[in-house]
């Protein structure tokens, strides 16, 4: 009736651990990329490292989800576990598609980008150091989460921050003297930064959905 | 042989009694894929012939009883006029036809009432039944018949209010006892996920007993024998309700999984614990009544009455009693249709029983 208990929480929290590593890796490479002069070799080692990353963090979800059908989660939680794990895993895909971008599109940035790409990054870590407590509690200390969601509410705070730099930069971007091609690629390198964003928001918005279905 | 080919009508009806009943044990937890449904159908089924077995002789004995008082059962004078004339096959003939007709027209209630999609109850239907055979029967020229008839209505009747009422307050007890000193504990996913699985495994088990206790008796008792002198098909009480769990038990494993999942999907908005626990408290009422006045109860009656008090614990509020409509005509209109058409049949053979 009860199968093998097996330790999907360790397992969840090495799977986001790896993707915290892959989004460590990404934020040196974003350093390197913003960095004038920037040799395209140092850009592509760098590159590299942010994809094996990913192929680690990939693994990590795989073990993981085949981990599930051994616990003693309900579906409903197993359901909502995967759609969890699978969200962080984007995080991680989306680092190693940007980082291909930079370094297919050779990108130049421009020496005014630099603070604003700089936030982005900080805000994005925030984001996922709230992310990481926040799924560690809901194995540790549910209760606590449910009484008190704030945990959650700073998450979507960040990301308004970064809707708003999104805006601005992207304003500024339009507003350069340089080519239409140049500014679109340049706009959809920003684009997909702040998507990592929203992918930690969308976690966020299923964790508190797992609350409140369990809230008795 | 033919007598006990009119013993499949009862056993036909405990079938469809599993067929349906299965989903107030496990509907939840299935259709929310707690548990497996082959999980639960064993579970059910062993879980069903148990109640019967331990406790469905309870209520052989009082249905049987209230068979003999509506004349549906010969009565222990008739049983022993027969013996001395020698026509006891006769009287085993007409007692196991009029078994046969009791299950018809209840059964025809509860298919009509279904296609019409009114909430039915087949236990209820069946007492129904019986006492609308009686009622055509009773001699009103006696008071102490008709106050004896009179008296057997009204706590039939009763049922349809001790029934939700007292459902509603141990759902009440024990909801709001694990909100208070339970739910406390749940910190973690892990402990919550565990003690949901192991509660709906725990509830479905003693709903399926409940069921085996409460309906057995409603699909055999009319066979059964209290006189002792060979009036009837089934002379052992235990053995008795053990033929009604089998078929009930035969109903859950072959032909309750449609059934099961649109019920559980239905009832499915309640939140986990408070699942568990409204079937537990819906398992012992039934289990109580059975205990205390014998006759077989209405599961959906306490499965209600066990919904509202869970949610009263949140406030009178939380509870929609607009439901209540729905569920009163339920609760009324299955015993009194069974009743009336078993009254109308009885009145068009009168000629051939009473001869």
């Amino acid at each position: 009736m009860f199968k093998k208990k097996t330790d999907v929480h360790a397992l969840i929290m090495e799977q986001i651990d790896d993707v915290k590593k892959c989004l460590v890796l990404f934020d040196g490479f974003m350093r390197a990329a913003t960095t004038p002069g920037v040799n395209h070799e140092t850009l592509c080692s760098l590159r590299d490292g942010v994809s094996e990353a990913e192929n680690v963090a990939d693994t990590s979800l795989r073990t993981m989800i085949c981990s599930l059908n051994k616990s003693y989660y309900l579906p409903s939680t197993m359901e909502s576990l995967i759609a969890i794990a699978t969200s962080c895993d984007k995080i991680a895909n989306k680092c190693e598609s940007i980082a291909n971008l930079i370094v297919i599109y050779k990108f130049q940035f421009t020496a005014e980008s630099y603070k604003e790409f700089n936030k982005i990054y900080d805000i994005i870590n925030k984001q996922f150091e709230l992310l990481e407590e926040a799924i560690s509690m809901l194995f540790s200390n549910m209760s606590q989460l449910q009484k008190d969601p704030s945990i959650l509410d700073e998450i979507r705070a960040l990301e308004s921050e970064i809707d708003a730099i999104e805006m601005q930069l992207s304003e500024r971007i339009f507003n350069m003297n340089a080519e239409l091609a140049f500014k679109m690629q340049f706009f959809d390198l920003v684009r997909s930064l702040c998507d990592v964003s929203d992918i930690i928001e969308d976690i966020a918005d299923k964790i508190q959905i797992m609350l409140i279905s369990r809230k008795a | 042989m033919f007598i006990y080919l009119l013993l499949a009508a009862g056993l036909f009806m405990g079938w469809s009694l599993g067929t349906n009943d299965a989903a107030n044990a496990f509907g939840t937890a299935v259709a929310t894929r707690v548990v497996k449904y082959r999980t639960a159908i064993i579970i059910i089924a062993i879980m069903v012939v148990l109640g019967a077995a331990v406790a469905g002789h309870h209520n052989i004995g009082k249905l049987s009883s209230i068979a003999t008082n509506n004349e549906v059962v010969a009565s222990i004078d008739e049983v022993e006029a027969a013996v001395e004339s020698d026509t006891l096959n006769d009287l085993r003939l007409k007692s196991a036809l009029k078994a046969f007709i009791i299950f018809a027209c209840s059964g025809i209630t509860v298919f009509g009432m279904s296609y019409l999609k009114f909430p039915v109850s087949a236990n209820q239907s069946i007492t129904g039944a019986v006492i609308g055979w009686g009622l055509c029967y009773a001699d009103y020229s006696s008071p102490e018949i008709l106050k004896s008839n009179l008296t057997e209505i009204l706590e039939f009747m009763s049922t349809w209010l001790i029934n939700p009422l007292g459902a509603a307050m141990i759902s009440f007890v024990l909801v709001f006892f694990v909100k208070k000193y339970i739910e406390k504990r749940l910190t973690s996913m892990q402990s919550y996920d565990r003690i949901v699985k192991f509660g709906y495994i725990v509830a479905g088990a003693f709903s399926a007993y409940s069921i085996g206790q409460n309906s057995s008796a409603s699909v055999t008792a009319f066979y059964y024998d209290a006189t002792g002198l060979g009036a009837n098909i089934l002379t052992d009480p235990r053995l008795t309700a053990i033929i009604g769990g089998v078929a009930i038990a035969i109903g859950v494993l072959t032909f309750s999984k449609r059934v099961m999942m649109t019920v559980g999907g239905s009832i499915a908005e309640i939140s986990q614990v408070d699942g568990f626990v409204v079937i537990i408290a819906s398992a012992l009422t039934v289990v109580l009544m059975g205990e205390l006045m014998g006759i077989p109860v209405s599961t959906s009656q306490s499965v209600v009455g066990a919904v509202v008090g869970a949610g009263l614990v949140n406030g009178v509020k939380s509870v929609n009693f607009g439901v209540f409509k729905r569920i009163a005509i339920a609760w009324v209109s299955s015993p009194t249709v069974a009743g009336i058409l078993t009254y109308l049949v009885a009145l068009a053979t009168k000629s051939y029983f009473a001869a």
